[in-house]
C-alpha cells in the first residue's frame, strides 16, 4: 500500500482524499492544516490521523504527499517534501512566482522524490477524449483553439486568499492556467507571446480576462476566464479546437447527460464528469510512484503554464504584448 | 402608401450578397430593382438578365438615365468609395456592403460625401437584424445586466474561395485584408450595437492557418472600450468543408449584474443523410435577416431618416477604424489606440 499524506485540508484536498480513498493501492494516513478543525474534519471522514505540522508529516513514513495549500506556500512545502524523498502531487498553479516555480523544477531534478503538478484537466474524460481525437489526426493539424471557463467567485478560500491578487493571481493564474496547460499540451507547440485584456472589480481584483496566445508553429489560442459571473451561472466550460481537416467542440451544458427539475424550482444536471478527473489524475500519479516512472505532468510543464499565466498578468498590467522569453529572462535575473 | 423606392445595384462583384439583396427587393413591397451596374459586363450583364433589368457599363450613365432613389453597393471593397460618392452626388440614398471601405480615410470620405449631399448612407451590418441581438440590446439598455464588463464574440465562416466566391475577396488590395476585416466588422458592430460602447484600444494576432490565401484567414482581436470594458473577437475563416454548418455568430456578455450568451446557429435542425456531398448538416431556420435589413433600408428612404436598428455610415466607419488598428497591432506586436474620426 502506498501511504499518503495531505498538506492543506481545504476545498481541493477533499477531491484528493476521495480519490486516494477509492484507489485500491493507496491509504490516506495523515492530514495536516494550520486550522485543526479543517484537518480534523477531513481526517475523520477518511479515517486518517491529524498531525499538527507539515514537518511531522514529512518526517513520517508516508510515501507520497499531496500539496493542497494556497499557491504561495507550494514551493517551500514541495521542495522540502521532494528532498525528504516523498513523491509529491502539487496542486496547480505550480507556484505563485516564476522564481519559486524554477526552484521547484530544480528540486524535482535533484529528487529523490518525484514531483507531479495537478493539472487535472488533462485527466478529465471530456478533455482527454478531445485530445485523443486530435492525436489520432481526426481534425488535421491543430491551428486555432479556444477555451472558456467561467464561474462565480469561489467561496471556499481560507481567509479569502483567492480575492488577494498577491496570493492567488486572480483567475488568470488560478483558473485560466488549466486552459493554458491543456491547450499547450494538446497542440504540442511552444507558446511564444501573449496578450490579455481584463476587467477588475471595485477592490482591484481582475476577476475577468481574455488572453490570446501565439505558439511557435503559428497556432493561436484564446482563453476566457472569469470569477465574475453571477452565482446561478455555475461553472461553464466551453472548448473548441479547429484544425486543417476539421473542428471539435464541446461544452458543459452539451455534455450533461440529463437534468431534473423539482417543485422547489431548482434544476439539477446529471453531469457524469464529477470526480472522474481527480480519480484518474491520482491513479496516474500512483502508477508513476509504484513503477518509478516519470511524473505524468512534470514540474517543467507546470512552469510553462505558469509562464503563460504570468505573461497574461504582465500584459494586463503594462497593456502590451508580452513575449514569454522576456518573462522567463526576468525571473532569472 | 409611400412611393416605391427605385433601386439600383452599383457593382455586383459580391455576387452572392448582390443576389440576396436583389431577391429581398423583389420579395419586399417597398422597392424595386431598376438597373444594374458592374465594371464587368460579363458579371453585371448576366445578373441584369437574370433579374430582368437593364445592365449599364457606366455608373454615371445609369444614375442619370434611371434617376433612382436608392442604390445598393456590392462592388469589391476598394470600389466602394468611388461608387458611394458618385451616388451621393446624384442625391441617391445608399446601402453599402461591409466593410464600408478598406481604410478609415476612404470610409470617412464616404460618410462626409453622403452628409454633404444630404443622403443616407447605410452599412450592411446584417447581424443587427437578428431579433435576438435586438433583445440583447434591450436587456442591456434596460440595465438588467448592470454595466457591461466583458464580451466575447465570433463570426466564423468558410474560406470565401472560388467558385462560390469571387477571387477579389481574398486579395489584399481589393478587399482591404482577409478574415479580420471581413468578419470582425460584424462582431464589433454587434458589440457596439448592444452596449453603446466605443473601442479605444486594440491588440490582434493574425495568421494564415487553414489555407494558402494571400490574405490572413485567421485572427483573434482583443478590444478595450472607452468604459474600460473589454472584448475578444474571432472572425476567422476556420470552417472546413466537413463542417455541418457554414458560419456562426455568437456573443457572450458579462455585466456587473449578470451574464448572457447567444449563438444564432442553434436555430437549426440537425440532419443526418447523404446529401450534397455531406452526411450531416445543420439546416438553419433563422430569420431572413438580409430581407429585414433591405426592408428597413427602403423604409428609411421612404421616411427620410435612418431607422433603428439600421447601421449608418458612421457605424461602418467605426468598424473600419478598429480593423485597421487591429492590422497595425498584428504587424507591430503592440496594443494600438483606435483613432476616431470625430467628423465621421
Amino acid at each position: 500500500m502506498v501511504k499518503v499524506g495531505i498538506i492543506g485540508a481545504g476545498y481541493i484536498a477533499a477531491s484528493h482524499a476521495d480519490a486516494y480513498d477509492t484507489h485500491p493501492d493507496a491509504e490516506l494516513v495523515y492530514v495536516t492544516d494550520p486550522r485543526p478543525e479543517k484537518s480534523e474534519a477531513l481526517a475523520r471522514r477518511y479515517g486518517a490521523t491529524v498531525v499538527e505540522h507539515s514537518d511531522e508529516l514529512l518526517a513520517s513514513d508516508v510515501d507520497v504527499v499531496s500539496v493542497c495549500t494556497p499557491s504561495p506556500t507550494h514551493a517551500a512545502l514541495t521542495i522540502a517534501a521532494v528532498a525528504a524523498g516523498k513523491h509529491v502531487l502539487c496542486e496547480k498553479p505550480l507556484a505563485r512566482s516564476l522564481a519559486d516555480a524554477e526552484r521547484m523544477v530544480e528540486a524535482a531534478r535533484r529528487g529523490p522524490g518525484m514531483l507531479m503538478v495537478g493539472h487535472v484537466s488533462r485527466f478529465e474524460p471530456d478533455h482527454r477524449a478531445a485530445r485523443d481525437a486530435v492525436m489520432s489526426g481526426r481534425i488535421g493539424a491543430l491551428r486555432m483553439m479556444s477555451q472558456s471557463i467561467t464561474s462565480g467567485f469561489p467561496t471556499w478560500s481560507q481567509d479569502g486568499w483567492f480575492a488577494d491578487p498577491e496570493r492567488s493571481g486572480g483567475p488568470l493564474v488560478d483558473l485560466a492556467i488549466h486552459s493554458f496547460d491543456y491547450l499547450t499540451w494538446v497542440c504540442d507547440a511552444v507558446p511564444e507571446q501573449v496578450h490579455a485584456v481584463g476587467s477588475s472589480r471595485p477592490d482591484g481584483l481582475t476577476d475577468y480576462a481574455v488572453a490570446t496566445v501565439r505558439y511557435d508553429n503559428g497556432a493561436l489560442a484564446v482563453v476566457e476566464t472569469s470569477w465574475a459571473h453571477p452565482p446561478g451561472h455555475g461553472l461553464v466550460v466551453t472548448t473548441e479546437l479547429a484544425g486543417t481537416e476539421g473542428r471539435l467542440a464541446w461544452d458543459s451544458a452539451g455534455t450533461s447527460v440529463g437534468a431534473m427539475n423539482t417543485s422547489s424550482g431548482a434544476t439539477r444536471h446529471f453531469s457524469q464528469l464529477g470526480s472522474r478527473g481527480f480519480h484518474r489524475q491520482i491513479a496516474a500519479f500512483l502508477e508513476a510512484v509504484m513503477t518509478g516512472g516519470p511524473p505524468p505532468v512534470s514540474a517543467q510543464e507546470g512552469l510553462l503554464a505558469l509562464q503563460i499565466s504570468l505573461a497574461a498578468v504582465e500584459s494586463l498590467r503594462t497593456r502590451s504584448v508580452v513575449r514569454l522569453s522576456d518573462i522567463a529572462a526576468r525571473a532569472d535575473s | 402608401m409611400p412611393a416605391t423606392v427605385d433601386t439600383v445595384l452599383l457593382g455586383c462583384a459580391h455576387a452572392l450578397h448582390a443576389r440576396s439583396y436583389a431577391g429581398a427587393l423583389e420579395a419586399g413591397r417597398s422597392g424595386r430593382l431598376v438597373g444594374v451596374y458592374d465594371e464587368s459586363a460579363e458579371l453585371g450583364g448576366r445578373l441584369a438578365v437574370e433579374l430582368g433589368v437593364d445592365y449599364y457599363r457606366d455608373p454615371q450613365h445609369l444614375l442619370e438615365s434611371l434617376r433612382p432613389a436608392a442604390a445598393i453597393v456590392c462592388s469589391s471593397t476598394s470600389e466602394h468609395r468611388g461608387l458611394v460618392t458618385m451616388a451621393a452626388a446624384h442625391g441617391v440614398h445608399i446601402l453599402c456592403e461591409k466593410p464600408l471601405a478598406s481604410s478609415p480615410r476612404d470610409a470617412s470620405a464616404m460618410v462626409r460625401a453622403c452628409g454633404d449631399a444630404g443622403v443616407q448612407l447605410h452599412t450592411a451590418f446584417v447581424s443587427r437584424f437578428y431579433p435576438v441581438l435586438q433583445e440583447v440590446r434591450a436587456v442591456i439598455t434596460g440595465g438588467e445586466l448592470g454595466q457591461v464588463r466583458g464580451m466575447v464574440g465570433g463570426n466564423r465562416g468558410r474560406p470565401p474561395l472560388p467558385p462560390r466566391y469571387p477571387r477579389w475577396i481574398t486579395e489584399a488590395e481589393r478587399a482591404g485584408g482577409g478574415a479580420l476585416i471581413d468578419h470582425s466588422v460584424h462582431v464589433l458592430d454587434a458589440m457596439r450595437f448592444v452596449s453603446g460602447l466605443e473601442a479605444s484600444e486594440v491588440a490582434a494576432e493574425i495568421g494564415t492557418l487553414f489555407g494558402d490565401t494571400e490574405v490572413e484567414d485567421s485572427a483573434l482581436v482583443s478590444v478595450v472600450f472607452d468604459s474600460g470594458a473589454v472584448a475578444s473577437i474571432d472572425p476567422s475563416w476556420s470552417v472546413m468543408p466537413e463542417s455541418p454548418w457554414d458560419y456562426d455568430f455568437y456573443l457572450r456578455v458579462l455585466g456587473t449584474e449578470g451574464s448572457l450568451s447567444i449563438a444564432t446557429g442553434r436555430e437549426s435542425v440537425s440532419v443526418s443523410g447523404q446529401y450534397d456531398g455531406r452526411s450531416f448538416v445543420h439546416v438553419p431556420f433563422e430569420p431572413d435577416i438580409d430581407q429585414t435589413m433591405v426592408d428597413a433600408f427602403l423604409r428609411s428612404v421612404q421616411e427620410g431618416h435612418v431607422l433603428d436598428p439600421c447601421a449608418s455610415g458612421e457605424d461602418g466607419l467605426r468598424a473600419v477604424e478598429l480593423a485597421t488598428a487591429a492590422y497595425e497591432s498584428a504587424a507591430t506586436g503592440q496594443f494600438v489606440p483606435v483613432p476616431r474620426d470625430r467628423d465621421g
